[in-house]
C-alpha cells in the first residue's frame, strides 16, 4: 500500500513537471517577448529590448524552464520583482519563496493575488453543479439500467444523450433566452456582488444549471452501463430466481456494486467541470477561474498560464488517486498495479 | 477681451462675423490660442455646455454602476486603452480638458498661454486644488509628471505625441548589429519643461506646434503624485473627486467621492465599474436584469437589441473614431500607388456603414482628416467605381489580382465586421484577403509589422494629431511605413500655421497626397454610442469613450 | 468531455467486446435511435456535399436591404446575420466545414492513437511504459484547457485543430486500443498467426486491427461529436476559423448581442450544432448495441 502511494505520488510529481514544460514549449509558438507583454503594445522599442535584456528572455528555452521552476520552488528570486527593471512589481509575499507563480504580464500582479480567489469562485460554482449532478445522473443511470432496452431505457437513455449534445454556449443562449429576456426572472449576468439588485444565490442559478445540462446526461450514461453490468451478474439472477422482488435486488445487492465504477467517473467529472467552466463563465460574465485561463491564455501570459495547469493537472491527477483508492476499497478484488 | 489674448484672436473673430468660419471653427481655433473657453462660447454666441450642465440641480447621493472591462492598471502613463484610463480618470486629473464639441478648456491649469510663434506655451496652475492627503498641487507636480513621459524607458504613449516639437530623436554614437547608428530619443534641451514659479510652468518647444493643450489631454497624460513614482491603485493619491476603494482585476472597481474635491463633491456618493467580460452579449444581459446603470460603449448593432427596453436611454456623439485598412507600400502588391488607389475605388463605402454600423457613421475620404476636424479641406468625393478601380489593378500588373493575408482581431465585434465587409467588396477587384483574426494581445505585436491589416483609431480632436503619429516618416505609431518627405513638410507647416483659411490650403495639399499614394483605405468616421438607465442624469457621452463620473447623477426612484 | 472517463468506460466494455464480434447490420436497421442518428448526419452531408449545387445565397454575400429585417422571409429563408448574409446557406457551408473538419481531425488522431496503442499492446514492456505514461500526461489535461492553450498559441486554423485533436483525443485512443489488443492477443488466432511465424506488423494490420474495429467506430463516432461541439467552442471563443468562412460557434458569437430582439440568428446555429452532434452520439449508441456480441 505505502509502496502504491509513493508510485503515484511519484507519478504525479512527474505528471506535472512534464505537464508545466509542455506549456512552457506550447507558449513559445506565440509571437511577442514577455518584455513588450509586460509594457503594452505602445512602449518603443527601445525600453522592450533593454527589459528583455534585463530578464535575460533571449536565453534558451531549457534555461528559462529551469529559472521559472526556480522561482516556483523559492530557489531563486523572481527577476520581475527586480526593482532596476523599472516595472514597478512587488510581490507582498516576498520575491522569493515556495509556490512563487510569477507575475502576470496581464494583469501585473502576482499570480498569487489573483488566481486563487477565483478559484474558490468556481469552485463554488463547480460544486453546486456537481451536487446536483451526482443525484440526478444516478437516478438517471440506475433507472434505464433496470432493464436494458426496456421502454423507460430508452427513453431516458434519448433524454441524456440530446442533453449532453447540447455544447454550454447552445444552453446558455437557449437560458437566457428564456429567463432573462422572454420570462424575465433571473439575472443574466454574475458578477457576483448584490449591488445589481440580485442576489448572489440567483445569479448561480443559470451558470450551474448550464454545468448541469451539460453533464449529468453522460455520467448518466456511464452509470447506466455499470448498472447493466451489475444486472447481469450471475449472483443478480441468482436472486431473480430465488424470488426477490426487484425492489430488494437493487437495493440489495445491485445498487452497491452498481455504484463501484460511476464512483471513479463521479469523482472524475472535477476535472471535467475544471475546464466546463471557460464557457460558461464567459457568458455569465463570471469572475472565475476559467475566465482568468481564457484571458490569460489569449495574451500569452506564461505565468498565469502555467499556474492554471499545474492547479488543473493537480486536481485531475489528485482525484484519479482518490478515485482509485476508493475503488479499491469499495472492491476488495482489485488489485493494484 | 483681455490683452493676455493670442493676437490672432481678433482676425478670427472678423474671420467668423463675416462667415468666413463657422461658428464651431472659431470655438476651437480661438481656445486653441488659449482664449478660456467661457469667453469664445460667449464672443461666438453660444452658451457654454460646461455651464449649462452645471446649471440644472442634479440629485445627491447614489450608487452609478457602469459595466467595462477592468484589466490591469499598474502605471497610468502606460495605460494604452480607453478602458484603462476611465479606472484612473476618476482619481486623476489632467491639465487640460476637451469637451465633445472639441473645444479644449483648462482643468487642472487657470489657463494658458502661447506665444505668437506657438514655441513657447505658459501653463498657470490652478492654486485651489488640493490633492487627497491634503497637499496642494504645484509646478514640481507637474513637472515630474510632463518629464516622467518624456523618458523613453518608462514608455509612454504621451512619447510619441512630444516627439517632433520636446522630444528629439539623436545618434546614440553607437551601432547596432547591423552597423546602423542605433537612434534614440530624449528631451531636447534641459529648459524644454521649465519650472517659472510654484504655479507657473514653461514649455519651450524646438518647433512649433498648435496641438499642445490637446496632447495635455491625452489618456495616459494624468498628473500623478510623484510619491506614488507612477504606480496606481486603491491607495494612490489623486486630485479627483473619487477615491478608490476597491479594485478586483477582471471583476471591478470601486469608488467612494471625496467630500473635499476641488471642484466640488461630485453627485454620487459611491461609483462602481463591472467587468462583464469579452462576451458582448454579457453587457445586453446585465442592462437588460439592471445588474448595471450603463454601458461605457455599445456598438450599433448593440444599440439596435437595447432600444426596446423601456428603462434604457441611448446616447450618442459624432466622433473621429475611425478604423483603416492600410497596406505597407514596401511589399510587393502595393508597390504601385495605383493598386492602393485602386482599392478605394473599390470601396462601397455607404454599404459598409449601412452593414456594419447600421448607419452610425459617416464616409471617410481616405486621408483620416474629418470633416468635424478644425483644419479640414472638402475634396470631391469618390464613388464605388468598380471598372476604374479594376483599370487601375491591370495597369499596375495585377489585372488578375492577388491574394493575402489581411490581420485583424476579434474584438470588439465591429472591427471585424468592418473587415468582412471590406474583403467582401475588394473581391470584386481581384483581391482576395484571407482573413487572419488574431486575440488581441498578438494582433498588438504585429499591428505595425503585418503588410496588410486593419487598425482602429482613436477619436483625436485635431487631424494633425493622427496624421504626425501614425504617417510622418519613422513617426512612433507609423504601422502603414508611409514616408514621403513631401508629406513630412506639409506636416510640420499645417503645425506651424495659425490662419485656419492658410492651413486649410496645406491641409488640402496634404489630403490629397493621402488619397493619391497615401497608404490606407479608410471606410468611415464612427458614430460612438452608448447606453444609460434613465435614471442616470448629467451624462453625456464623451468622443473619446472617457468616462467622467463626477458629472453624473442617479435619480432615486 | 473528459477523456479519462470515456476512456476508462471504454476499456471497461472493451474487455466484453474481446472476441469476434460481427457487426449485425439488423440491429442497426431495427434500432430506431440508430436510424434518427443516421437521418440527421445524413441530412448534413447531403447538405453540404450538395452545397454548390443548391440554389442558395452565397454564404458571404452581404445584402443590406435584407437587414432592415433580417428575420425569415421569402428572399431568406431562415433570415440573414447581422451582416446581411443568407442564414440558410451560411448554416450548410459552415456544415461543409465542420464536417470536413471533425471527421479529419479524429481520423487522423485514430491514426495515431491506434498506432501507439496497438505499439504499446503488442510489444509491452518498456515500450509500453513510455507511451502509457506520455498518454496519462497528456490525459491529465482538462481538455478544453488544452485545447485552448494549443489554438490561443499556435492560432486557429484547421491544420490547427487537427493538431490540436490529434494531441487532445489520440492518447485516449491508444488507452481504449491497448486494452483491446491485450484482451485479443490471448486468442487462439492470434497465436495461431504467431506460431505461423508472421511478422508484428502482419498480426497488429490483418488479425487485431479488424478485431478492434467496432468498438473504434463507436468510439470515432463519439469523437467526432465532441469534436464538433470544441470546434462551436473555439468559435463562440473567438478562436475559430477565420472569417468569412461561415463557422457555427462563430455565428453564436457574433449574434449573442441581437440575442433579444432577433433569437433567431443565435437560436438556429446552436440548433444545428446540437442536432449533427446528436447524430453522431445516437449512431455511436445504436453502432454499440449492434456491435454487442
Amino acid at each position: 500500500m505505502a509502496i502504491f502511494v509513493a508510485k503515484r505520488l511519484a507519478m504525479m510529481m512527474l505528471t506535472m513537471v512534464a505537464a508545466s514544460f509542455l506549456v512552457f514549449a506550447v507558449c513559445e509558438f506565440t509571437p511577442g517577448s514577455v518584455a513588450r507583454k509586460s509594457l503594452g503594445p505602445f512602449a518603443t522599442q527601445e525600453q522592450v529590448d533593454f527589459l528583455t535584456k534585463k530578464l535575460k528572455a533571449d536565453d534558451p528555452l531549457l534555461v528559462r524552464y529551469g529559472r521559472w521552476a526556480g522561482v516556483l520552488l523559492g530557489i531563486i528570486p523572481d527577476p520581475l520583482q527586480d526593482p532596476s527593471t523599472g516595472l514597478n512589481f512587488k510581490d507582498p509575499r516576498g520575491a522569493q519563496y515556495f509556490g512563487n507563480f510569477g507575475y502576470s504580464t496581464l494583469n501585473k500582479l502576482p499570480v498569487n493575488d489573483v488566481i486563487w480567489s477565483r478559484l474558490g469562485n468556481t469552485a463554488i460554482l463547480a460544486g453546486l453543479a456537481f451536487l446536483l449532478i451526482v443525484p440526478l445522473s444516478i437516478v438517471f443511470g440506475i433507472l434505464s439500467g433496470l432493464k436494458e432496452g426496456g421502454v423507460l431505457d430508452r427513453l431516458l437513455s434519448v433524454i441524456c444523450i440530446t442533453f449532453t449534445s447540447i455544447p454550454e454556449f447552445a444552453s446558455g443562449v437557449f437560458l437566457v433566452t428564456l429567463f432573462v429576456i422572454l420570462w424575465p426572472v433571473l439575472p443574466g449576468t454574475s458578477p457576483l456582488d448584490s449591488e445589481g439588485g440580485w442576489s448572489v444565490p440567483s445569479q448561480l442559478v443559470l451558470p450551474v444549471a448550464v454545468l448541469v445540462i451539460y453533464d449529468f446526461g453522460y455520467v448518466a450514461r456511464m452509470i447506466r452501463v455499470s448498472m447493466i453490468g451489475v444486472m447481469e451478474k450471475p449472483y443478480i439472477r441468482t436472486a431473480v430466481l430465488k424470488g426477490m422482488s426487484t425492489r430488494q435486488v437493487v437495493i440489495g445487492h445491485a445498487l452497491r456494486n452498481a455504484m463501484i465504477a460511476p464512483f471513479t467517473v463521479l469523482l472524475l467529472q472535477i476535472n471535467f467541470l475544471i475546464s466546463g467552466v471557460v464557457v460558461t463563465e464567459l457568458v455569465f460574465a463570471y469572475p472565475g477561474f476559467g475566465r482568468l485561463l481564457l484571458d490569460a491564455s489569449l495574451f500569452g501570459d506564461i505565468a498565469t498560464i502555467e499556474a492554471a495547469t499545474l492547479i488543473t493537472v493537480a486536481i485531475a491527477v489528485t482525484t484519479q488517486f482518490v478515485g482509485d483508492l476508493g475503488y479499491m476499497l469499495l472492491d476488495p478484488r482489485i488489485r493494484l498495479r | 477681451m483681455d490683452k493676455t489674448s493670442h493676437p490672432y484672436i481678433p482676425t478670427l473673430l472678423d474671420q467668423l462675423n463675416e462667415g468666413e468660419i463657422s461658428r464651431r471653427d472659431f470655438l476651437r481655433k480661438s481656445t486653441l490660442l488659449g482664449l478660456s473657453a467661457g469667453a469664445a462660447y460667449a464672443m461666438a454666441g453660444i452658451i457654454d455646455p460646461a455651464t449649462q450642465a452645471r446649471a440644472g440641480d442634479l440629485p445627491k447621493g447614489g450608487n452609478l454602476r457602469i459595466g467595462m472591462r477592468c484589466m490591469e492598471i499598474k502605471d497610468p502613463h502606460l495605460a494604452d486603452f480607453a478602458e484603462k484610463s476611465n479606472v484612473i480618470r476618476q482619481v486623476c486629473e489632467y491639465l487640460t480638458f476637451t469637451d465633445r464639441n472639441n473645444i479644449t478648456h483648462p482643468y487642472l491649469l487657470e489657463k494658458w498661454d502661447v506665444s505668437d510663434d506657438l514655441k513657447t506655451w505658459t501653463l498657470h496652475i490652478r492654486k485651489d486644488v488640493k490633492w487627497r492627503d491634503g497637499r496642494a498641487l504645484n509646478a514640481d507636480d507637474v513637472i515630474w509628471n510632463l518629464k516622467r513621459v518624456s523618458d523613453p524607458k518608462v514608455g509612454s504613449s504621451v512619447f510619441g505625441l512630444f516627439t517632433g516639437y520636446l522630444v528629439e530623436e539623436y545618434d546614440t554614437g553607437e551601432k547596432d548589429d547591423k552597423g546602423n547608428p542605433k537612434k534614440s530619443s530624449r528631451l531636447w534641451s534641459d529648459k524644454a519643461i521649465e519650472k517659472v514659479d510654484d504655479s507657473t510652468v514653461r514649455l519651450n518647444l524646438f518647433s512649433p506646434q498648435i496641438a499642445v493643450a490637446e496632447h495635455l489631454f491625452h489618456y495616459p497624460m494624468f498628473i500623478l503624485d510623484p510619491k506614488d513614482n507612477g504606480a496606481f491603485g486603491p491607495s494612490a493619491n489623486g486630485t479627483g473627486p473619487f477615491e478608490m476603494v476597491e479594485y478586483t482585476v477582471g471583476k471591478g472597481a470601486k469608488y467612494k467621492a471625496r467630500t473635499d474635491y476641488w471642484g466640488g463633491a461630485a453627485h454620487l456618493d459611491t461609483f462602481e465599474f463591472v467587468d462583464l467580460g469579452d462576451n458582448p452579449g454579457a453587457g445586453i444581459a446585465a442592462m437588460a436584469s439592471k445588474q448595471v446603470d450603463g454601458l461605457s460603449e455599445a456598438d450599433a448593432v448593440q444599440i439596435n437589441s437595447m432600444k426596446a427596453f423601456p428603462h434604457v436611454a441611448v446616447h450618442k456623439v459624432e466622433t473621429t473614431q475611425t478604423i483603416v485598412m492600410r497596406m505597407h507600400p514596401d511589399v510587393e502588391q502595393f508597390k504601385d500607388k495605383r493598386v492602393r488607389q485602386a482599392m478605394r475605388h473599390a470601396l462601397d463605402r455607404d454599404k459598409i456603414i449601412q452593414t456594419v454600423l447600421l448607419g452610425a457613421g459617416t464616409p471617410a475620404e481616405d486621408h483620416h482628416v474629418a470633416p468635424s476636424h478644425p483644419e479640414y479641406a472638402a475634396l470631391p468625393k469618390w464613388p464605388r467605381d468598380v471598372e476604374k478601380a479594376k483599370k487601375l489593378m491591370a495597369d499596375a500588373g495585377h489585372a488578375d489580382g492577388f491574394e493575402l493575408d489581411l490581420v485583424t482581431r476579434p474584438d470588439p465585434i465591429w472591427e471585424l465586421n468592418t473587415t468582412q465587409a471590406m474583403a467582401e467588396q475588394l473581391k470584386d477587384i481581384g483581391i482576395k484577403a484571407n482573413i487572419k483574426s488574431l486575440p488581441s494581445a498578438q494582433y498588438w505585436e504585429v499591428w505595425t509589422s503585418a503588410p496588410f491589416s486593419l487598425t482602429a483609431w482613436g477619436h483625436r480632436p485635431l487631424a494633425i494629431m493622427t496624421l504626425g503619429l501614425a504617417y510622418r516618416s519613422n513617426a512612433a505609431w507609423n504601422e502603414s511605413h508611409f514616408s514621403n518627405a513631401e508629406f513630412d513638410k506639409l506636416l510640420t507647416q499645417a503645425e506651424g500655421i495659425l490662419d485656419p483659411k492658410e492651413r486649410s490650403k496645406v491641409m488640402e495639399k496634404i489630403e490629397l497626397i493621402m488619397q493619391d499614394e497615401g497608404p490606407i483605405v479608410q471606410p468611415f468616421w464612427r458614430i460612438f454610442s452608448t447606453v444609460m438607465d434613465k435614471k442616470v442624469q448629467g451624462f453625456e457621452l464623451h468622443p473619446s469613450q472617457y468616462i467622467f463620473a463626477k458629472d453624473y447623477a442617479v435619480a432615486s426612484a | 468531455m473528459s477523456a479519462l472517463v470515456e476512456q476508462r468506460a471504454m476499456e471497461a466494455t472493451a474487455v466484453k467486446a474481446t472476441g469476434r464480434a460481427r457487426l449485425k447490420w439488423a440491429r442497426i436497421l431495427r434500432s430506431p435511435t440508430a436510424m434518427v442518428g443516421l437521418f440527421l448526419v445524413g441530412f448534413w452531408v447531403v447538405a453540404a456535399i450538395l452545397a454548390p449545387v443548391l440554389p442558395l445565397y452565397s454564404p458571404t454575400e452581404q445584402d443590406v436591404m435584407a437587414l432592415a429585417d433580417p428575420t425569415p422571409s421569402a428572399a431568406h429563408w431562415l433570415g440573414v446575420d447581422i451582416l446581411g448574409r443568407d442564414e440558410l446557406s451560411r448554416l450548410i457551408f459552415g456544415a461543409r466545414t465542420v464536417l470536413v473538419v471533425a471527421p479529419l481531425s479524429v481520423a487522423v488522431a485514430m491514426i495515431v492513437g491506434i498506432t501507439l496503442g496497438m505499439i504499446a499492446g503488442c510489444y509491452g514492456g518498456w515500450i509500453d511504459a513510455v507511451i502509457s505514461r506520455l498518454s496519462d500526461i497528456i490525459l491529465a489535461f482538462p481538455v478544453l484547457v488544452l485545447y485552448v492553450i494549443l489554438i490561443a498559441n499556435i492560432g486557429p486554423s484547421i491544420i490547427n485543430i487537427v493538431i490540436a485533436t490529434t494531441i487532445a483525443s489520440a492518447p485516449g485512443i491508444g488507452r481504449i486500443t491497448r486494452g483491446l489488443v491485450l484482451g485479443l492477443k490471448e486468442q487462439e488466432y492470434i497465436a495461431a498467426a504467431r506460431l505461423r511465424a508472421e511478422s508484428t506488423l502482419y498480426i497488429m494490420l490483418v488479425e487485431l486491427l479488424p478485431n478492434c474495429r467496432g468498438m473504434l467506430i463507436v468510439d470515432a463516432c463519439l469523437r467526432i461529436g465532441y469534436t464538433i461541439i470544441t470546434i462551436g467552442i473555439l468559435g463562440f471563443l473567438g478562436l475559430g476559423l477565420p472569417p468569412p468562412n461561415p463557422d457555427w460557434g462563430g455565428m453564436v458569437k457574433e449574434s449573442t448581442t441581437v440575442l433579444n430582439v432577433w433569437p433567431l440568428m443565435s437560436v438556429l446555429p446552436s440548433i444545428a450544432i446540437v442536432s449533427l452532434v446528436l447524430g453522431f452520439n445516437l449512431l455511436a449508441d445504436g453502432l454499440r448495441e449492434a456491435w454487442k456480441p
